[in-house]
């Protein structure tokens, strides 16, 4: 080899590795002691065009582009339902609270939260319509990130999360959804790779990494969302030294509930993990879906825990209206494995093993909010029922009541509700990718509305609602 | 759910564990466990400063109850 030869290679290998050094994925900033902004937690102080009164959660579940365009078309219906709240007339998306989602929910949950009615012009071609999943792949075949890639601090995710950043989110950071007063409140859930827990892109999880989420670009928190099994690579966020962290009351009291409330006690010793910073100085965050893939887990913690932010709204007597409504997504997937007698190779065992848990708790989720609902409904009516028959007694004192009473609802969007059949299995049969055909993705955005029209739930909420 | 009624003399919030969470003399549905109940301000007219109580076990009707009183 000529000496021309062999600087030309040594030079090829300086820029290679120069070029592979210098890739990194985006490092989430430490938490400044002096920091201005608003911190993106749920601001109680409501628009004044969204009441507290009524208050609306949308929980969007995970499922790509199908669960995106399932999620878009129930917006749309909202906003096109018009009620009058307060004697104020409005659309029922302008009442919308907290927004919680998985996956391919998330996309159409943070497009919403930072460009409100704008997702009803661009959102189409910006995202549904488009195969994101091809220029995702495209971009592996460009010879530039191949090299970016060889780093180890760059990843596939990152490529993702850069084209949801460029292209999607116009580059917006939490700051644009932490601004004062904006409703609703949107939490871009993934999953935890260490313990298998739900992490939410909220500042309350932030504050255990004492990290600024305001800082963090959206787009990475959709990426983490959406990070699927085998097809993603993770996300990875650093968790900073602890010095000065105070821990919040509510942290304290439940590392002592082992016997009084385990849930409360396994949230506070799931929380410990992140305050071991030289054990734990990373992160790893997958698909929001393997701990939870219809995104309403954030609201039933809300609802149900002391320091939620709904339960202290209730409990302030500020809520005359609870709605959740749920927006699944759920398909069935075709079963080919069992076609055959000798036993699914590595591959498959290994994808589903990482993924075949994701809807066994999705019912039961649904089930449980139902319950809570029920429960404070029995509550208020035995009170009420008491206080019917004390009445008949002359001095008697009158009962302790709640707050307000709280008129609930649970209402679920899901393609098991379609009537005929071969429109339910074809929408059971659709796949789980980012890459849907245009007519697929215009019958995903017609049958959100019909099937929120057709839920007895919802017909009860908007009948009581306009109920003289 | 677990309630909780707190007394006083006068209407006031109620802080549990650090944050409003209700009103005196109302019922407050909170979750199960360990709690700190203390009263909103003024924060000097009142007395014990504040409780903690493990909530379990209660009912609407048969709220846990906690009585502050009235410090001048």
């Amino acid at each position: 080899m000529s000496f021309n030869h062999r600087f030309g290679a040594v030079l090829a290998c300086a820029v290679f590795l120069t070029l592979q050094g210098c890739a990194h994925y985006p490092v989430n900033e430490p938490l400044s002691p002096g920091q201005t902004t608003t911190p993106y937690r749920f601001n109680p102080q409501a628009n004044s065009n969204n009441t507290d009164s009524l208050f609306v959660c949308l929980a969007f579940s995970g499922g790509g582009t199908r669960a995106a365009a399932l999620s878009y078309g129930v917006l749309e219906k909202l906003k096109a339902t018009r009620i009058t709240w307060k004697g104020a007339e409005k659309s029922l998306l302008d009442e919308v609270d907290c927004i919680s989602s998985i996956s391919g929910g998330s996309f159409t949950a943070a497009y919403y939260g930072l460009f409100g009615d704008r997702i009803f012009q661009e959102f189409r071609d910006r995202f549904l319509d488009v195969n994101v999943q091809s220029t995702l792949i495209r971009q592996l075949f460009n010879p530039v990130n191949w090299v970016r890639l060889a780093s180890p601090y760059f990843s596939r995710i990152d490529l993702a999360a850069e084209y949801y950043n460029d292209h999607v989110f116009e580059g917006k950071t939490f700051a644009s959804l932490a601004e004062p007063s904006r409703r609703p409140f949107v939490i871009l859930n993934a999953t935890n790779m260490v313990n298998g827990e739900r992490f939410e892109f909220t500042q309350e999880q932030f504050d255990f990494l004492v990290s600024d989420l305001n800082s963090y670009p959206v787009a990475r928190a959709v990426a983490a969302s959406s990070a699927f099994p085998f097809l993603l690579s993770p996300i990875t966020l650093k968790n900073y030294p602890h010095t000065n962290f105070v821990l919040p009351k509510d942290y304290d009291m439940g590392l002592g509930d082992y016997d009084d409330n385990r849930r409360r006690y396994y949230w506070a010793k799931n929380r410990a993990i992140y305050m071991d910073d030289t054990k734990l100085p990373y992160l790893h965050l997958m698909d929001g879906g393997l701990a939870d893939n219809i995104g309403l887990r954030p609201i039933e913690a809300a609802y149900r825990r002391t320091s939620g932010f709904i339960r202290k709204l209730m409990n302030e007597g500020k809520i005359e209206k609870f709605v959740v409504i749920v927006v699944n997504a759920h398909t069935i997937d075709t079963d080919e494995i069992s076609d055959d007698e000798s036993p699914p190779g590595l591959f498959t065992v290994a994808s589903k093993t990482a993924t075949i848990a994701m809807e066994n708790y999705s019912v039961e989720t649904i089930e449980t909010m139902k319950e809570l609902r029920t429960e404070r409904v029995k509550a208020q009516k035995n009170i009420a029922a008491c206080q019917k028959k004390l009445d008949q007694c002359p001095g008697a004192t009158p009962l302790p009541k709640f707050a307000t009473a709280i008129d609930p609802y649970v209402i679920e969007v899901n393609f098991e509700a379609l009537k005929d059949p071969v429109r339910r299995n074809l929408f059971l049969s659709l796949p789980t990718s980012f890459s849907l055909t245009k007519e697929q993705v215009q019958t995903l955005v017609d049958v959100g509305p019909q099937l929120l029209e057709e839920s007895p739930d919802y017909k009860d909420f908007i009948q009581e609602l306009t109920a003289p | 759910m677990e309630y909780l009624l707190v007394h006083f003399p006068r209407s006031r919030r109620v802080l549990i564990d650090d944050e409003f969470n209700g009103r005196t003399e109302e019922v407050i549905e909170l979750e199960a466990g360990r709690h700190m109940v203390s009263l909103g301000p003024p924060y000097d007219n009142y007395t014990p400063d504040q409780y903690t109580i493990i909530l379990k076990d209660t009912s609407e009707l048969e709220p846990r109850e906690v009585s502050f009183e009235l410090q001048s």
